[in-house]
């Protein structure tokens, strides 16, 4: 089985200078991958080359299928005059020519994806008034409506509350467990020990692997720098934690 | 007053003319406008107007028709400005700036030194809506029917592009040609205007009152269809008080659609407290809440 993505040697950046290199990874249908990495570390390079937007400087970058992205939280976007459900629509662009409005097969198509993530009974409300958990999941349904076989998620979980979270975690299994591929750009470490590969970038590619063997102290150093520090464990294991970024910036006034 | 009084106006045929003129580009305003809102273009707008009257002067000047010479002039403009967004350069506010501010030097420069059409200035920069003829009406025209097509065909294409420009190659909207149309619809809806509102106050039709409506609307097609109705309502006041006051009729239509704007924005943030005061919004305690529950 041939992978779904397939990164060689790959660089991308923005002029003529890559600001992420050395990307070898592979992403498999049915695999939940983590992308692990600092701020500025290249998760989103990594993703806005997948969707196309960039083109690799250097190296082979493979997209085998369709790209569905679940963004992060704009102001902008929150303002928009759109509803859940002209938001899904947006994912019916592709399969009709450019002087075609959507149909009534695209409204179905629209609304059963709303459906599958839970969202039918809110298809006509304004999309910024939705919880953080739900706009996720409108964009999930985006992404199903696209038949995208590939979901690009850009850090999913910022912002919500532990049902949330949970109700999104299941829901990108099922996605995975239907042969699609989802890389998940996150900062918890720990949830993405559950997730099949993780893939460390840190400017260029730390490590990519299975995360019980990857995500050593080692990688985790070399992939945060000093943000890391080892916390003392009651069962004789250490823990490793994650400063947030703020921290390393200034003091705070109580 | 009496309603026979407000009527009277309109029984002369400039007048009528005039308020054809205003109705056809409430329709291209309307369509237009609140695309022009949702995707950040108002100062574009308003720089394409501008940069449209160099070319109207030369056209004055030398003798050929007044549209073609503003249209070829903001199409150059679209063009650059289109070129440069694509690219995804930041920063093309400055450069629409830089443009404008040429663009009118040159106009004046030209009008006053080479030409020596000084008086028309006024009527370039500020438009002459009781003097419209049959062929401004017929471009106005044009241009209504462009941008209420483009927007029922293409409105999709703006919409997802100016929700989620990030996602639009991978959403298929692969090429800037949906964008591209946009750009020059707004610069020929810029020029219709011209002869209406002219060069400085052409935003009066195409920004304001799509701004105004989107206040109180949620979705696309209310605001669109409110905006057309909002368009045609102020330029139809405009006309009539220009008329009465024997004030320049953009100017006039300019203080309405300001005036509404102002009205509007301030019933809005004056709906929020009288709401809290009434007690049926429990959106406050929640935000004090998640004020409290944060570090």
């Amino acid at each position: 089985m041939s992978a779904l993505v397939e990164a060689r040697g790959l660089a991308v950046g923005y002029g003529a200078a890559p600001v992420l290199g050395d990307v070898d990874f592979a992403l498999e249908a049915g695999e939940r991958v983590g992308v692990l990495g600092p701020n500025g570390g290249g998760k989103t390079t990594l993703f806005r080359a997948l969707l196309g937007e960039l083109r690799p400087l250097a190296g082979e970058l493979t997209v085998a299928g369709r790209c569905g992205t679940v963004p992060q939280t704009e102001r902008s976007r929150l303002d928009f005059p759109v509803s859940a459900l002209d938001v899904a629509l947006m994912g019916t662009i592709a399969g009709r020519p450019w002087w075609r409005r959507p149909g009534r097969a695209e409204r179905r198509t629209a609304r059963a994806a709303l459906g599958r993530v839970g969202l039918e009974q809110l298809a006509e409300r304004t999309f910024g008034e939705l919880s953080g958990g739900q706009r996720q999941r409108v964009l999930v349904a985006r992404a199903l409506v696209q038949e995208a076989r590939i979901v690009l998620l850009d850090e999913p979980f910022t912002g919500l509350d532990a049902a949330s979270a949970e109700r999104l975690e299941a829901l990108l299994d099922e996605l995975a467990s239907e042969g699609r591929g989802i890389l998940i750009a996150t900062h918890d470490v720990d949830q993405a020990r559950a997730w099949d590969r993780v893939l460390c970038l840190n400017r260029r590619q730390i490590a990519f692997g299975p995360p019980a063997e990857t995500l050593t102290r080692e990688v985790l150093a070399a992939t945060y720098g000093g943000a890391i520090v080892t916390l003392p464990a009651e069962d004789g294991r250490e823990a490793l934690a994650l400063l947030p970024p703020h921290h390393c910036d200034h003091e705070h006034s109580a | 007053m009496l309603m026979a009084d407000v009527l009277d106006a309109f029984q002369l045929p400039f007048v009528q003319r005039a308020l054809v003129e205003v109705l056809l580009l409430s329709v291209a305003a309307g369509a237009l406008g609140t695309w022009i809102v949702l995707r950040g273009l108002a100062f574009y707008a308003h720089g394409v107007a501008a940069a449209a009257f160099p070319g109207l002067v030369l056209a004055d000047g030398l003798g050929f028709s007044p549209p073609l010479g503003a249209f070829g002039v903001a199409l150059l403009f679209a063009l650059l400005v289109g070129r440069l967004s694509a690219r995804g350069r930041s920063g093309h506010d400055s450069l629409t700036a830089l443009v404008l501010v040429g663009a009118l030097a040159v106009g004046i420069v030209l009008a006053s030194d080479v030409f020596h059409s000084a008086a028309n200035v006024e009527t370039l920069l500020f438009g002459s809506l009781l003097a419209v003829g049959p062929g401004e009406i017929r471009l106005a025209a044009v241009v209504a029917v462009l941008a209420a097509l483009a927007t029922y065909l293409l409105g999709r294409r703006w919409l997802a592009v100016g929700f989620d420009a990030g996602a639009a190659r991978a959403l298929g909207v692969r090429s800037p040609a949906a964008d591209a149309v946009l750009l020059v619809l707004i610069a020929l809806a810029a020029v219709a205007t011209l002869s209406a509102v002219g060069a400085l106050l052409s935003t009066a039709l195409l920004v304001v009152p799509a701004a105004t409506v989107r206040l109180g609307t949620r979705r696309m097609t209310p605001w669109q269809l409110g905006t057309v109705a909002l368009t045609a309502f102020e330029g139809t006041a405009g006309l009539w008080l220009s008329f009465q006051t024997n004030a320049p009729p953009g100017a006039t239509i300019a203080v309405i659609a300001g005036g509404v704007f102002v009205l509007a924005a301030t019933a809005r943030v004056s709906a929020g407290p009288l709401r809290r005061l009434l007690g049926d919004d429990a959106a406050p305690v929640a935000a004090a809440a998640t004020l409290r529950g944060g570090r």
